[in-house]
């Protein structure tokens, strides 16, 4: 079956075949295609096909009240939504000129940091399926969904938070909320030892990840790759340190990197970032306590809210790269333009279809999965 | 982290040290089923007793998920705010947001901490759920994600008023509310829900969720236009309205209402007399119809129906008996609550509509009935109430002892009135407050000090006063003693008053809810006061109707009896306003409306039939 | 950071001196420049080739029917400076031409075709203006704001209809649906 949009120029030679993968298959988190001339097994063109997801969401904002959008923006990623919804919300309170409490900027680390464990771990079990492993599969999942658990005390939605608002965040923690967090993330350390014999020290696993998929830093750079897959061609840039949000420049946390910028080498900078993570989680408990006030900046009722004209472009470090809203306000109650700027769109379309070119078919679902890639983000 | 060396081959062995999770939990079993988080965001709940039907879930919902469904039997009162309607959830569309918890006036809605609903029909209807409190499915799971302080979005503050401090306003009739700057106006339209409760509860139904948004839009003369469409009377009622809208809000019922009355006002005191006069005759017939009607009376009721009737084509003539447009909003009213420069603009847009006044002709003396019914297409009599009642204890009719609106009207004439030392006010009622603040004022100026003691029958919750009223006469030093009933007006030996004595009170009504005050006889005090004034009430002076026309009409309780479209008995006769409906101006406004159309109608079907 | 400070001095002084061009700094990371649009690529290449802004972020377009015009904004970031450039153009909506920054910009091909597919801008020079999300859309460019989804929505789908037990019994009783939805979205007013 050809797809629509294969514009061939020629009938393929008999001994090029094309292959069609997607747009439900191992190598992504959403409904993506990407179709393939192959000789023998060997991809000469890869084409990325979107559009199986799209929700016309920036379409949708326009038309939505300034707050009915929380709903909309943790959609836009599902394995990661927390950074969705707090760009969002840093976006307008950049227009607004809201001041958010400390404690909801505090709050809001510890989410985008669980967000992103959360994330990792996902990526690592799909990663490690793209390569037969199904056990890391199963760990990722079960140990995410612990993350998810405090998700559901904490926003009282385990994937779809809608927590942040413009001015800070909803509900303040729950009770005993800094102790589970502790003891949650107590067990995710001591499950790291498990993941580095299960996938980093296990044979079939460097085999198959070695070599592949390789970015050099040049490209990386020429190409907008962001994120854990540019700082495993050994660049050590964060929008965390590098432009930071929040409160991340009081945080201590190290940029993870790797040289080799393969496959193997983003899935073990995500491995080292877990670590981080934790890190970065444990300073936030251990001062969210002495941190007192409000968590939420005082905002007009929702029906009755202009925005003052302006536009503005807010960056942030998700758990696959550069974030980006560019929001634009014409003074009205609903949002003139919004364009969401997901890594994604580099690493999904661009970079993937040239990775793809001269690698071997089975290895098209690995590379996909390495460069942590969310249709969504895309097709949004 | 463990160093991670890639070209490590790693030992045989390695694959043995697997077995060690033989003796470590899965981490991949089952969950037996439990009730989701405290904060859980499930399925809808809604308390139908708390609930009333404002449909601001549904404004705020995303999704449209939400339908508003009228349910037979649940209360339904516009003047409380209540609706018979009820939200019901299309989870086919419901993105489980919980902003319709967060903007909820009420707090009635809520979600639950049940994790699963899945549809079990073919017609997909169990998506379609009316949430009352019993949840999803009749099992009862605790509330989840549910009203909260800290995620609370609805306004509950209203803007400050700033207003004079008693010190400042006692000893004059400088008016005491400032009005709100520009700023404070758009903050407090923004508030507003747009529910329409307001809407409903106005007597005269005014477009008040409309103008409040044309507040907040910084669109004053869109404000304004939506205000003339139901209110010719803006900047009166925008001072001085018994506000029902208010009580009616569904913001007020967990926190402040809007201040929709003072926003009113803010709407009329940002925009110029001039432009305020153009956009009240925006619609105007242009081409008089020839018919000319005649009113008597030129208040709130007299001169809505002027209104009304003049933007129709007709030809209006009003006689009024005083010097002065208003009537009781003029001769009533103090200007510390009502400025007289801001109703002489009320009248000044009616009559540059072409609307006629003729002042000091008192109908019945001046000009009879007779000939107003012979030289005009129809009357419309709107006097007012303008009779004091009288307690009628013993001594109520002593020297001394007055009706508070005859001193009122005595003081915004200009004439003088007696100020004395100590005064006694039997009344609790707004004609109350108004002449005990105005004594106050007047005793400031003239014996440096006041000393009035208001007794009322109604204890201090059942006043019939504003409670603004109420505090600010208490600021004013004005003593309230409440639940206390007159039986005799004190005299010294030449006959003149020195202060009332007074009975507990220990009910107003009897079993049947007939007016039958039941005293404490062991209770008793007096209070000294050498003025005593009764306020317990106002008649109607129909003697203009002349004797003839009262025989004639039909009466009611003392009063003329009219119908829906306020037709007295005779077919070129209408009586509306106070007179008909008990003293409160935006009522007053209603009935002129209301007497215009049927004015109109009636004019319409003669002509046609002529 | 003594470089940075230079190179970031150097060119506050290139943009200042440049005809056409007008800068604001938001912030210590944020410059804001409007530049017409033949300009802009001059500009963007003097940006990535001598002021080290190698890193195309996002190319961002607002349609402005009222003033006839798209307004392309460009995010560039450098990584030395650690300073975001958003540079603002506007072009004629009509007939929505303009010229690609692929050769500048190797990233510019996905935004450019993402900006073709949705407001309908052709850029001469990009590498591909195929369909891309949309394939089998034939209608206007969506994000165009005379494009009205909610209508193209309610003109091709019915709102799901249902007839519960409940419903069945209120309207029994002289009761049922009171307010629909869509008749108070609020957002539409």
């Amino acid at each position: 079956m050809r797809p629509e949009n294969y514009e061939t120029q020629r009938q393929p030679p008999s001994h090029e075949y094309e292959l069609n993968i997607g747009p439900n298959h191992p190598g992504i988190e959403g409904n993506y295609a990407f179709k393939l001339r192959l000789h023998g097994d060997e991809v000469i063109e890869g084409r990325a096909d979107a559009g199986y997801l799209h929700r016309g969401f920036e379409k949708l904002m326009e038309g939505r009240l300034w707050i009915q959008n929380l709903a909309i923006t943790p959609r836009i990623c599902v394995p990661d939504p927390v950074p969705m919804e707090i760009s969002y919300c840093l976006a307008v309170e950049d227009l607004c000129g809201l001041e958010v409490p400390e404690r909801a900027k505090w709050l809001r680390v510890l989410q985008a940091e669980l967000s992103r464990l959360a994330a990792h771990l996902f990526t690592f079990g799909g990663h490690a399926a793209t390569t037969g492993m199904y056990t890391p599969m199963f760990w990722g999942m079960a140990d995410r969904d612990l993350i998810l658990d405090l998700f559901e005390e904490l926003c009282g939605g385990r994937v779809y938070h809608i927590y942040n608002i413009p001015g800070g965040v909803r509900r303040d923690m729950p009770p005993g909320f800094i102790e589970r967090v502790s003891n949650t993330i107590d067990y995710l350390e001591s499950r790291l030892p498990d993941y580095d014999n299960l996938m980093f020290r296990n044979r079939v696993f460097v085999k198959r990840a070695r070599g592949v998929g390789v970015i050099s830093q040049q490209h990386a750079l020429d190409w907008a790759v962001t994120g854990p897959n540019l700082r495993a061609t050994g660049l050590a840039f964060d929008v965390r340190r590098d432009d930071p949000y929040l409160v991340y420049d009081q945080l201590d946390f190290d940029i993870v990197t790797e040289d080799a910028g393969d496959a193997w080498a983003r899935a073990l900078v995500r491995r080292k970032e877990l670590f981080e993570s934790i890190k970065i989680i444990r300073q936030v408990l251990a001062k969210l306590p002495e941190i007192e006030g409000p968590i939420r900046c005082p905002i007009p009722n929702p029906l009755a809210w202009n925005v003052p004209a302006g536009s503005t472009y807010v960056r942030m470090e998700s758990s696959k790269g550069e974030l980006a809203w560019y929001v634009v306000s014409n003074g009205g109650e609903k949002p003139y333009r919004t364009h969401v700027r997901g890594p994604s769109q580099m690493h999904a379309v661009q970079v993937l279809e040239k990775l793809s070119v001269g690698c071997r078919i089975e290895d098209v679902a690995q590379i996909m999965f390495s460069l942590d890639a969310c249709p969504p983000e895309v097709d949004r | 982290m463990s160093r991670i060396d890639p070209n490590d081959k790693g030992s045989i062995l390695a694959p043995l040290k697997n077995l060690q999770f033989f003796g470590r939990k899965a981490v991949t079993e089952s969950l037996d089923p439990r009730p989701a988080s405290a904060n859980y965001r499930g399925f809808h709940l809604n308390d139908w007793e708390a609930c009333i039907g404002c449909s601001t879930c549904q404004k705020v919902c995303d999704n449209a998920a939400i339908t508003m469904a009228e349910v037979p039997g649940l209360p339904e009162d516009p003047e409380k705010g209540v609706r018979n309607l009820r939200p019901a959830i299309d989870y086919g569309r419901c993105c489980w947001c919980a902003l319709c918890v967060d903007l909820c006036p009420t707090g009635s809605i809520s979600l639950s901490r049940e994790y699963v609903h899945t549809c079990t029909d073919p017609e997909l209807d169990s998506y379609f759920v009316l949430p009352d409190s019993s949840g999803i499915h009749g099992v009862a799971y605790d509330k989840g994600w549910a009203k909260h302080a800290e995620s609370d979005m609805v306004a509950l503050e209203r803007t400050d008023m700033p207003e004079l401090a008693p010190e400042a306003r006692i000893g004059n009739f400088d008016e005491i509310v400032d009005g709100y700057d520009r700023n404070q106006g758009i903050i407090e339209a923004s508030r507003c829900v747009q529910c329409g409760m307001c809407h409903d509860a106005c007597p005269t139904h005014m477009n008040a969720p409309e103008y409040i948004r044309a507040i907040w839009q910084d669109d004053i003369e869109e404000a304004v236009r939506q205000i003339y469409r139901t209110n010719p009377f803006a900047h009166t009622c925008g001072r001085v309205c018994t506000h029902r809208c208010e009580t009616a809000c569904s913001v007020g019922h967990r926190g402040e209402p809007i201040a929709i009355r003072w926003l009113k006002r803010f709407a009329m005191d940002q925009l110029s007399h001039e432009r305020v006069k153009q956009i009240a005759a925006e619609g105007r017939q242009s081409s008089p119809s020839g018919q000319r009607i005649a009113i008597i009376g030129a208040g709130p009721a007299g001169l809505t129906a002027a209104y009304d009737l003049a933007m129709q084509g007709h030809a209006v003539k009003v006689f009024e008996a005083m010097g002065a447009a208003g009537g009781m909003t003029r001769y009533g009213i103090p200007y510390y609550r009502l400025p007289a420069d801001k109703l002489d603009n009320d009248v000044d847009v009616i009559t540059s509509l072409g609307v006629e006044i003729q002042y000091d002709t008192r109908v019945g003396t001046d000009v009879t009935m007779e000939q107003l019914r012979d030289d005009y297409d129809a009357v419309l009599i709107a006097v007012g109430l303008w009779m004091g009642r009288s307690t009628r204890v013993r001594g109520a009719d002593a020297e001394g002892v007055h009706r508070a609106v005859e001193l009122l009207r005595k003081v915004a004439d200009g004439e003088s009135i007696p100020v004395p030392k100590r005064a006694v006010i039997i009344g609790g009622g707004n004609v109350a407050m108004d002449i005990a603040r105005t004594l106050a004022r007047l005793q400031k100026r003239k014996h440096g000090q006041v000393a009035i003691t208001l007794t009322a029958l109604e204890d201090i919750d059942h006043f019939l006063a504003d409670p603004d009223e109420i505090r600010e006469a208490r600021e004013e030093g004005v003593e309230i003693l409440d639940a206390r009933g007159p039986q005799e007006v004190m005299l010294d030996g030449q006959g003149r008053a020195t202060g009332l004595r007074t009975l507990k009170v220990l009910s107003i009504f009897d079993g049947q809810g007939r007016f039958a005050p039941k005293f404490d006889d062991a209770d008793e005090l007096v209070h000294d006061g050498d003025m005593v004034v009764e306020a317990i009430g106002q008649a109607a002076d129909v003697n203009l109707l002349g004797e003839a026309l009262t025989e004639e009409l039909e009466w009611q309780r003392g009063r003329l009896r009219v119908d829906e479209q306020l037709r007295t008995s005779a077919d070129w006769l209408w009586a509306a306003g106070d007179m008909v409906r008990g003293p409160d101006v935006v009522s007053a406004v209603a009935d002129g409306h209301r007497a215009a159309a049927s004015i109109h109608d009636h004019l319409m079907i003669s002509e046609q039939a002529a | 950071m003594t470089k940075g400070k230079e190179l970031s001095t150097w060119l506050d002084k290139v943009l200042s001196e440049l005809e056409g061009i007008e800068f604001r700094r938001k912030s210590s990371r944020r410059l804001r420049v409007d530049v017409a649009a033949d300009a802009l690529p001059a500009l963007l290449e003097l940006l990535r080739g001598r002021a080290s802004y190698v890193h195309l972020s996002a190319i961002s377009c607002v349609d402005w029917p009222d003033d006839g015009a798209f307004e392309l904004v460009y995010h560039v970031w450098s990584y030395e400076l650690q300073s975001l450039v958003s540079a603002h153009t506007r072009i004629p909506r009509e007939p929505g031409v303009y010229i690609s920054v692929y050769d500048i910009y190797t990233p510019a091909a996905f935004f450019e075709r993402d900006i073709h597919e949705m407001f309908g801008v052709y850029f001469e020079g990009s590498p591909d203006m195929s369909k891309f999300i949309l394939t089998e859309w034939d209608g206007p460019p969506p994000m165009r704001k005379d494009f009205d989804s909610e209508a193209w929505v309610n003109d091709h789908f019915d709102w799901q209809d249902y007839n519960p037990e409940w419903l069945k019994e209120i309207v029994a009783q002289g009761g049922g649906i009171a307010i629909r939805p869509d008749e108070q979205r609020f957002s539409r007013k």
